[in-house]
């Protein structure tokens, strides 16, 4: 591991700190009713967070 | 009557000959030895021996990320000033890259000022054996200044669940958080058991409980949400319940199982995630999802877990329980619990009397 390259791991945090309002939004729909999680429940959410993030990470 | 009959009906059905009264329970049938406890497999121990070399093959990292296992080390060496003796030969099960040496050789300042301080424990210590199956994480730091403060010889194992030691040939068994890795917890335990002389401590600290449940707690619900199922990412550690027991299971006496929640507060689930990389102490749970955790799961646990678990100031903690234990090697000379019945003073009066 070459300490000087930065890892794949380290640019996505960066990019995923970019849309926190985005990641609270998502989080605040599932943990509003977290006993009844289900498939694609805040896939509309999401889809936002992840929008944010794929601008982000072209940045 | 009623259960002979019933455990006899088939081979009675085979032998329709035999006088009815005989058939029925006057019969014995061979004593066969049952195969004892089954013996469940849970990790994958090879690829946590894989995942400690990676990680010690990077030394500073490897260094920087054990602020947990130095500080658990520091407490659980910490319980060896109460016990005032000299020890010729201990061993480190488990010792990673040997944090309890380095524990060890640290001067212990006496809470009260005025008086002075007691040298350090390594002086009560002839002999140090560290044990550890991962030979880069052993010997990462052999050359650092606390190797010549003590007499350690290092010991690469095969395997921490099979100890390759002489039964009663040590005065000191420790270990220090890499119990949680083992599949065969209560065989271990009776393996250190063994090769402790009579009247001698096992001090462990293991992770156990609550250990991490923010993530796990966030990770099934971005995968419940995401993808519509779970798949184990944290391991099953056992709980405070389950040690007394296994000590107990494993003969030793005198027990002592304490537990202490440490929190550590990061910036964000990846730092956490990496650090847990780096001190080797990634999932190796059989049957989890091979190949890395993808994308999507990996921004929707970063969201939910700062929702569900986040601290006011924008910083994730993650909790680890450690459980410490101790128990002691039987030996006639030890105290022993009275007999039920035999107490001759009613707790009441005293109590009544103030």
């Amino acid at each position: 591991m070459n300490p000087a390259k930065t890892r794949p791991i380290q640019k996505f945090a960066a990019a995923t700190s970019k849309c926190s309002v985005e990641a609270a939004a998502y989080g605040k729909c599932i943990v509003a009713d977290y006993n009844a999680v289900h498939k694609d429940k805040c896939a509309k959410e999401f889809m936002r967070l992840k929008d944010c993030y794929l601008l982000a990470s072209k940045k | 009557m009623s259960s002979c009959t019933r455990s006899l009906t088939a081979a009675s059905s085979r032998l329709p000959s035999l006088p009815h009264q005989l058939s029925r329970c006057h019969r014995r049938t061979y004593a066969v030895q049952s195969g004892g406890a089954p013996r469940f497999q849970v990790f994958n121990r090879r690829s946590k021996w894989l995942q400690k070399e990676r990680a010690a093959a990077n030394p500073e990292l490897s260094r920087e990320t054990d602020y947990l296992k130095d500080e658990v080390a520091v407490r659980l060496t910490e319980r060896l000033l109460d016990i005032k003796r000299h020890f010729p030969k201990v061993l480190d099960v488990g010792a990673n890259s040997c944090n309890i040496a380095r524990a060890l050789v640290q001067p212990n300042p006496d809470p009260d000022p005025s008086k002075p301080d007691s040298p350090p424990i390594s002086t009560r210590i002839t002999e140090l054996v560290a044990a550890e199956s991962s030979e880069a994480l052993l010997y990462r730091d052999a050359k650092l200044d606390f190797n010549n403060q003590l007499n350690i010889t290092r010991h690469v194992l095969e395997d921490e669940e099979t100890l390759p030691y002489e039964p009663e040939s040590f005065d000191l068994v420790m270990s220090n958080l890499s119990m949680h890795w083992i599949n065969d917890l209560p065989g271990t335990l009776t393996q250190i058991n063994n090769i402790l002389k009579p009247d001698c401590p096992f001090i462990g600290a293991m992770l156990g409980g609550d250990t991490l449940f923010e993530l796990r707690t966030s990770l099934q619900l971005a995968e419940q949400e995401r993808r519509g199922g779970m798949s184990p990412r944290v391991s099953p550690l056992a709980d405070v319940r389950d040690v007394g027991g296994l000590l107990q299971k494993a003969g030793f006496k005198m027990l002592t199982v304490d537990v202490d929640d440490i929190i550590v507060d990061y910036p964000d689930t990846f730092t956490l995630m990496q650090d847990l990389q780096a001190m080797g102490e990634s999932n190796v749970i059989l049957g989890r999802e091979m190949g890395p955790i993808s994308r999507d799961l990996l921004l929707a646990n970063e969201a939910i877990y700062r929702e569900l678990h986040g601290n006011e100031d924008g910083s994730l903690p993650a909790t680890f329980r450690i459980i410490y234990m101790i128990g002691w090697h039987e030996s006639p000379d030890q105290a022993k619990p009275l007999p039920r019945g035999s107490g001759d003073l009613n707790l009441k009066d005293i109590l009544e009397q103030k």
